[in-house]
């Protein structure tokens, strides 16, 4: 049985995420197991109400704030259950671990560092296979997002990203099973490979059967991704595997009980340089002329001039950073590179190979850092982790004189080759506009986190208007609007840009297929709006040719009406 | 002038290993490090060069050597102290060295530094994280016959033939002098040790470390390692803890009224 308590002041934090943005709710449960998920979910839905899905809420783009109904936090399904040795994508053996969705991900990575994983109740392959992976190379789940707090099922749900996604791209990849409860209660098993699109364009299709042995024929919408780094709607592609479309769904499509990823091995040696640059622009031509010269990086990050004078005013005014290295007053931008190499021989010559990428854009190698031991490694940690702090504490403070001042960060990432163009764009508009800014992030991946910091509530505007402005240019060169946070609630107008109200329509379509009450994740992806006007259509589409769908499908759902509070069996 | 740097390879956990039958501490060299007192010592010394390197100042050049004991894989370290700034490096590195306490240590560091050009000011670190005594320093001094000055938290003022340094006391910090030359051990809040550059790293990786066998520095076998140790370590063992925390809860009233209960009950 599981508790649905109201929701009272006691869960008032259930209302938000790290986007600050407040949602509300009638009540809320923690299920423990996956039939604990679907007895709820089956309440719900015979009920009609609205259910949002939550890990540990650091999500930046409010899909895990609730508008209206139940909140279904699934924080407490924290257990790993299991392991296995299955054929890698290029058919050497991987270690696969089974965990349910509110495992965090600084304890998966925690149970595998220190060789000690929480193995009660494993069959006796799980533990064989556990037994052999701690006697061989050190494995990773590479995925290596800032906020290890974040939950295996936020991270699936999100499709997130890290540093290293220059090197192992996002979560998805990694992501080999899941098991995913509907709408209706029902679950569907997926495995990579076992379930493919077919047909092409306007004509895709994906067939999906539950384990109940309801067969669904999904039409997929006809968009074409971005060839960038994207979370930005649902991933559509000719011969797409069914384990994709619910990777990056943002809680819409069901609720993720079961995730096995796929673990790599370590790199033996790890070295990372810090480069200081006198120019913005030397910056990028170093990160362009060593993308394909420098094939055991693992990551490419960015500092600009601004977000370093951040860190430096609030070292100089003792913030807490005073064991940071001092950053060269002339730097005006910082690459940070992460090397990943077999041994330190080969390390040696990618540094090298560093130094002379530095010296032919104009720069120095003697205004470097390199970390080649932990407490160096942990220093640079430090530091990249101490920017977007420090500008955070600015933010703070300028809130103490108009609480209505948040900080607008973008997630827009462009193709390779339009890296300087977007840089450009960005430099322009924001001198044009008067706003003041610092900018960090994935620049290997030419997706940089351009931060706005509004000196007041109409700085707060501008912003918000340059953002979409932003939105229209980065999707004509052929961007995305969110690389890596998810659109969830905040970033719906952007998606809309990005891909047109047309397929826009076409995405809420195919979520109607999968829950046709339009109960999860509601106002997430597009707005409720626009999604009940597709169900009707679908409703009266299916009516026409006669396949009756659930009666309650073509009421509205009971939206933020509150729902009784109670158990459920 | 010139400063030398005494370092010591330690275990990079807390978690020091003991052999049950010598009672020395575990060495197996992976995943050594520099001591974090010794780093700290190191970037004092690289101040100093700094220092004397900047326009206008009086214009004695220093160089930074950096002196260990240890088995031969410690001469990574020594190219990673190179690396960050230090001008030459010395590995004191024979069977003969090994079991040493803290008497044949110093006194074979002491041997190390007859061997190369006369040092001004020898840095060392306050103590070393794995053996915690604290005595090399001033043993150095001793068999140098020079003064030594322990726990210096920050360099006031070195040249014109002393040393001026803010070292700890109890309740705070004094001002203490000593004629050069002269040893210094240093704290580890005393500075945090600078990143290499990547022409810093090329240079610690081409660098020669001269490696000294205990005939090449000039020591007495009967002095050096556990022949030269008087030392006997009669057991070793993980303490216990025994201090228990107790949890005060309530309002403030309740909680002052329990503090005061376990003062009383306190043989103090
Ligand atoms: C300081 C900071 C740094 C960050 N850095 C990064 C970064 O580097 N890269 C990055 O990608 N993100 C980053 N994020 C954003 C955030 O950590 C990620 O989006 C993360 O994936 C969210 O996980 P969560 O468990 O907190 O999910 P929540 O915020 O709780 O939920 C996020 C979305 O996932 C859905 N969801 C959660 N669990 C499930 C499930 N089991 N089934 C179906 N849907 C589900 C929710 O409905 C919601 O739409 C950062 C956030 C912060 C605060």
């Amino acid at each position: 049985m599981v508790n649905v308590h109201p929701m009272d002041e006691g869960y008032a934090g259930f209302c938000r995420d790290e986007s600050r943005t407040q949602g509300s709710a009638a009540s809320i449960s923690f299920p423990v197991s996956e039939d604990e998920v679907r007895a709820l979910m089956r309440q719900m839905s015979a009920a009609g109400t609205p259910v949002t899905v939550q890990g540990t809420r650091t999500g930046l783009a409010a899909g895990a704030v609730p508008a209206g109904g139940h909140v279904m936090n699934l924080a407490h399904m924290d257990r790993v259950l299991g392991m296995r040795v299955a054929p890698g994508p290029d058919g050497a053996a991987v270690f696969c671990v089974r965990l349910q969705p509110g495992v965090v991900l600084a304890n998966l990575r925690k149970y595998l560092a220190d060789k000690s994983m929480p193995t009660a109740g494993w069959d006796a392959e799980s533990l064989q296979t556990w037994g052999e992976l701690c006697e061989g190379t050190e494995q990773i789940f590479p995925t290596d997002p800032t906020e290890a707090s974040a939950t295996l099922g936020g991270i699936v749900a999100c499709n997130a990203s890290g540093a290293r996604s220059y090197r192992y791209g996002p979560a998805r990849p990694h992501i080999r099973a899941l098991r995913v409860v509907l709408a209706s209660g029902e679950t569907l098993a997926l495995e990579r490979g076992a379930r493919v699109a077919r047909g092409r364009g306007a004509e895709r299709t994906l067939a999906l059967e539950t384990e109940q042995g309801r067969r669904m024929d999904l039409a997929l919408p006809s968009y074409e991704m971005p060839r960038t780094k994207n979370a930005s709607g649902y991933y559509i592609e000719d011969g797409m595997d069914a384990v994709d479309l619910f990777v990056g769904s943002d809680g819409t499509l069901g609720v993720v009980t079961e995730i096995e990823v796929e673990l790599v091995s370590a790199p033996a040696v790890v070295w990372a340089v810090s480069c200081f640059f006198t120019a913005e622009s030397q910056a990028l031509d170093f990160v362009v002329a060593a993308r394909p010269e420098l094939g055991c990086a693992l990551a490419f990050e960015y500092f600009d001039g601004a977000a370093l004078g951040i860190l430096r005013h609030q070292k100089a005014a003792g913030a807490g950073f005073a064991s940071l290295p001092d950053v060269d007053p002339a730097a005006a931008a910082c690459v940070f590179v992460e090397l990943g190499c077999a041994d330190e021989s080969e390390a040696l010559a990618a540094l090298e190979r560093v130094a002379a990428l530095i010296a032919r854009v104009g720069g120095s190698e003697d205004a470097t850092w390199v970390a080649r031991t932990d407490v160096d490694r942990e220093r640079l940690r430090f530091f990249r982790h101490a920017v977007p702090e420090s500008v955070n504490m600015l933010i703070d403070e300028r809130r103490r004189t108009d609480p209505a001042i948040t900080k607008l960060g973008s997630d827009m990432a462009v193709p390779d080759d339009r890296l300087h163009d977007v840089m450009a764009l960005y430099r322009e508009t924001l001198a044009e506009a008067g706003l003041e800014s610092a900018t960090w992030g994935h620049i290997g991946n030419n997706h940089l986190h351009v931060n706005v910091l509004p000196r007041n509530a109409a700085d707060h505007a501008r912003g918000k208007e340059l953002f979409c402005c932003w939105a229209r240019a980065v999707t004509d060169m052929g961007g995305a609007v969110s690389a890596e946070h998810g659109v969830g609630k905040i970033k719906r107008d952007f998606l809309a840009v990005m891909y047109g109200e047309g397929h826009l329509r076409e995405m809420a379509r195919l979520k109607c297929q999968l829950d046709p009450q339009g109960l999860l994740g509601r106002g997430n992806l597009f707005s409720a709006e626009l999604l009940d006007e597709e169900r009707a259509a679908c409703a009266a589409a299916a009516g026409e040719k006669g396949c009756a769908l659930d009666a309650a499908a073509a009421g509205s759902p009971a939206g933020a009406s509150p729902h009784a509070a109670g158990e459920v069996a | 002038m010139h400063v030398v740097v005494c370092v010591k390879a330690v275990p990079s956990t807390t978690e020091v290993r003991m052999d049950t039958v010598t009672h020395t501490i575990v060495r197996d060299g992976r995943q050594a490090v520099i001591n974090p007192f010794d780093t700290a010592a190191l970037e004092l010394a690289l101040r100093i060069k700094d220092a004397a390197g900047e326009k206008g100042a009086p214009a004695e050049p220093v160089s930074v050597s950096v002196l260990s004991m240890g088995i031969p894989d410690t001469e990574r370290l020594l190219r990673d102290a190179l690396s960050r700034g230090a001008d030459a490096a010395v590995l004191l590195s024979d069977r003969a060295f090994a079991g040493a306490d803290t008497l044949a240590t110093s006194y074979a560091l002491a041997c190390g530094l007859a061997q190369m050009p006369p040092a001004d000011l020898v840095l060392c670190g306050k103590m070393a994280v794995d053996g915690d005594t604290a005595q090399i320093g001033p043993e150095i001094a001793g068999a140098l016959g020079v003064p030594c000055v322990t726990d210096v938290r920050e360099l006031a003022e070195v040249g014109a033939g002393r040393v001026r340094v803010w070292r700890g006391c109890e309740g705070g910090t004094e001002l203490a002098e000593a004629p050069l030359p002269a040893v210094l051990t240093v704290a580890k809040e005393a500075a945090d040790l600078r990143m290499p550059s990547i022409a810093g790293v090329r240079f610690g990786e081409r660098a020669r470390v001269r490696v000294l066998d205990a005939p090449a520095a000039g020591a007495d076998p009967a002095r050096c390692g556990l022949a030269g140790s008087p030392t006997q370590v009669v057991r070793s063992f993980v303490p216990q803890r025994t201090s228990v925390a107790v949890r005060v809860e309530g309002t403030v009233a309740e909680q002052a009224a329990q503090v005061a209960d376990l003062i009383e009950g306190m043989t103090l």
